[in-house]
């Protein structure tokens, strides 16, 4: 990653219009070659006097000379074209003579955000109708540039998001005027006699759909428009975009590294992408610039983007490694029933919340080995049938039935006479029933009587026993952070089942201590690269200490029980 | 810590069950120099300001804002606390371009409050200290 170059602000992207069009080549020669090149579209830019320019008129809009250049240099690239408001663009990317209407928070703060060379650049209201019609003659003009001209790069469309208050917030949202005028034409088209808003929450619900049918409108007009070369939508979360964060990051004292850390996990751990190029060289400077690129490089952006898809089996290279995948439609409810507390004391970042479920042959195969927690409520019937399709296939599954619908209810009853599945009743703290096929393992409970329970942690401790689930578990503060990776054995490790590799991080200005206990079923084998910190190892494990901006890596054997 | 600086808005909100609670005036976000001010730390100053919802931090009216946003510098021994309404942030905002404009408008708009008691602590703070 090129973390100090406003051209290329890191993951791979590639700012055209910040340079000179003379520097391109030089510029593009700076990526290495192997790397597949993002290229945000700075739609705004094209626009000229009632016509799109892509170097007609002038050189730095020279898309064609662009891709030439790359072709030339034989780099892969890909278009990325924003689909709401983009942070690091000026105006969020809009032409400026459609620029009017400042995009407001639901709090009512205008959206504006500080790029890495402290430039603000504020959102406008994507429910402008001016910027729909904009965006809808760009898509039409950049079509047709890239058929002419035969340039069959891909295109990914983005969602550009923030990240408040531990919510994920789309820069597509907006409160402003311009909402409200839309949506009061949308309520007289959608009821022409007139509506009532008697039920509470009734506004909220059809703002909403309101909402979801005007972004569905240019996503679906930017897919068709773009058809041959779409490839699909990423919602991406720039780090440092948001209102909070922009009255933070202009301060002398900045936003801290310790709440971008925070940031970057919790995203992470919800399988959130996420980019840091609205980040400046101070905020780049420390932990997380070592941090960024060992965990979140060229490997990790391509598997994002499916230009890389991990096998299913292990092999000899390190990759991201949880434990568990988490679904369900409100994360409260894994609060609630203590499975999200328990973990993250105990298997911190190991767990990865999921808002899809990847039902392809790789997804499912690739995720066989994590013990998969799912959530009744609001739970509908293909998700039901996934899940249990999982357990079929030899898959551990946890199922919390609070709130199951009655008819999934009388399906699953179904589903175990169907395939004669044995039930056992198990009752510890609150009922369990567990039914085993092959592999396959299936624990329902119901969750909600857990609420209360203050032996809840035993009772989810008991689970990850029954589930096998063999992992160092970790005594660290909350503000220390750990990613673990896992790869095969090599030859030379042969009493090994996989090898299993923590990094830790300190952000802070403190002094923090870890202890990873092995249990039983792990064996200490190396430190790597320790930065400001030190590591021995103990009866029960390794004991670590990471001075402020520490960090270290530890590799660790896994092998089979003795008895 | 110096100035503080405190962004408010007016609202008339709804309840998710449908009531409408009376207009008042919310804080956004609560800052000095240093940084934000935590959640806790302002929810535990509310207390005192009678009538005001310390959850939410919200105030019935504006008098009662200032005497929360005074609290808050005398308990972080600030010298000053700017009120601004997201009215005035926002047009400070439209007409900034960088850093340093959006900074300037933290420190012109908005109705600026002195904490007398700073003032005073700081001068015998010298001569006791």
């Amino acid at each position: 990653m090129s973390e100090n170059d406003p051209v290329r602000p890191g993951e791979q992207w590639f700012f055209y219009w910040k340079t000179s069009a003379a520097l391109w080549e030089s510029k593009i020669k700076q990526f290495a070659p192997s790397e597949i090149i993002f290229i945000p579209l700075y739609w705004g830019l094209h626009a000229d006097q009632g016509q799109w320019d892509f170097g007609q008129i002038q050189p730095e809009k020279d898309l064609k000379r662009l891709t030439s250049l790359l072709t030339q240099h034989g780099r892969k690239f890909c278009w990325l074209m924003p689909l709401t408001p983009a942070p690091f663009l000026p105006n969020g990317g809009v032409p400026a003579p459609t620029a009017r209407n400042l995009s407001l928070s639901n709090n009512g703060v205008s959206l504006a955000s500080l790029d890495n060379e402290n430039k603000l650049h504020k959102m406008y209201s994507f429910f402008d109708p001016k910027i729909f019609k904009a965006f809808s003659s760009f898509l039409d003009g950049f079509g047709s540039f890239v058929a002419e001209n035969k340039i069959k790069a891909p295109i990914w469309g983005v969602q550009f998001s923030y990240f408040e208050k531990a919510e994920r917030v789309s820069f597509f949202k907006d409160s402003s005027m311009v909402f409200e005028q839309g949506f009061s034409r949308y309520l007289k088209k959608s009821f022409p006699d007139g509506v009532q808003l008697t039920q509470p929450n009734e506004e909220g619900k059809l703002k909403e759909q309101f909402f979801d049918e005007v972004q569905g409108l240019f996503i679906s007009m930017a897919r068709e428009t773009l058809s041959p070369f779409w490839i699909g939508e990423k919602m991406i979360t720039v780090l440092g975009s948001g209102p909070q964060e922009t009255i933070e990051r202009s301060l002398p004292s900045g936003k801290s590294q310790l709440k971008f850390f925070k940031d970057i996990f919790t995203l992470y751990s919800h399988n959130h992408f996420f980019s840091s190029v609205l980040l400046n060289n101070a905020e780049k400077s420390q932990l997380i610039s070592t941090f960024l690129p060992e965990h979140f490089g060229n490997e990790d952006i391509e598997h994002r983007y499916h230009y890389q898809v991990y096998p299913g089996e292990l092999d000899q290279k390190f990759r991201p490694f949880s434990l568990v995948d988490i679904f369900g439609t409100d994360v409260k409810l894994f609060k609630e029933n203590g499975l999200l507390p328990t973990l993250k004391k105990a298997l911190p970042w190991t767990y990865q919340v999921q808002e899809t479920l990847d039902f392809s042959p790789e997804g499912i195969e690739s995720g066989q080995e994590r013990v998969k927690f799912f959530h009744a409520a609001k739970m509908d019937r293909t998700r039901f049938s996934q899940m249990l399709k999982l357990f079929l296939m030899g898959q551990k599954i946890v199922f919390d039935k609070t709130g199951l619908h009655p008819d999934l209810e009388k399906r699953l009853q179904i589903f175990f006479l169907e395939n004669n599945l044995k039930l056992q009743s198990i009752k510890y703290l609150i009922n369990l029933q567990v039914c085993e096929l092959g592999e396959g393992l299936l624990i329902c409970m119901e969750g909600e009587a857990l609420k209360d329970q203050p032996d809840r942690k035993k009772f989810w401790d008991h689970i990850f026993n029954f589930l096998k689930i063999q992992h160092p578990s970790l005594v660290m503060d909350d503000d220390v952070f750990c990613l673990w990776r896992i790869r095969s054995t090599a030859p030379t490790e042969l009493n090994y089942l996989d090898v299993r590799r923590i990094n830790l991080y300190n952000p802070t200005s403190y002094k923090k201590q870890v202890l990873v206990h092995t249990q039983k079923h792990f064996a200490f084998l190396k430190m790597i690269d320790p930065l400001k910190a030190t590591a021995k190892s103990t009866t029960e494990g390794v004991e670590v200490e990471l001075l402020p901006n520490g960090k270290i890596a530890l590799d660790f054997g896994h092998y089979e029980e003795r008895k | 810590m110096n100035g503080l600086t405190l962004l408010y808005n007016f609202q008339s909100p709804q309840t998710t069950e449908g009531d409408f609670r009376p207009a008042s005036y919310k804080v956004i976000y609560f800052f000095s120099d240093q940084g934000l001010i935590e959640q806790s730390t302002l929810r535990e100053l509310c207390k005192s300001v009678p009538d005001a919802n310390y959850n939410d931090l919200t105030f019935l009216n504006l008098e009662d804002l200032r005497v929360f946003a005074l609290r808050v510098s005398q308990e972080t021994e600030s010298s000053e606390v700017r009120l601004m309404s997201v009215l005035d942030y926002n047009i400070g905002l439209d007409g900034s371009r960088d850093r340093d404009g959006f900074l300037s408008i933290l420190s012109k708009f908005g109705e600026l409050l002195t904490n007398v008691q700073a003032k005073k602590k700081g001068f015998l703070g010298k001569l006791f200290n």
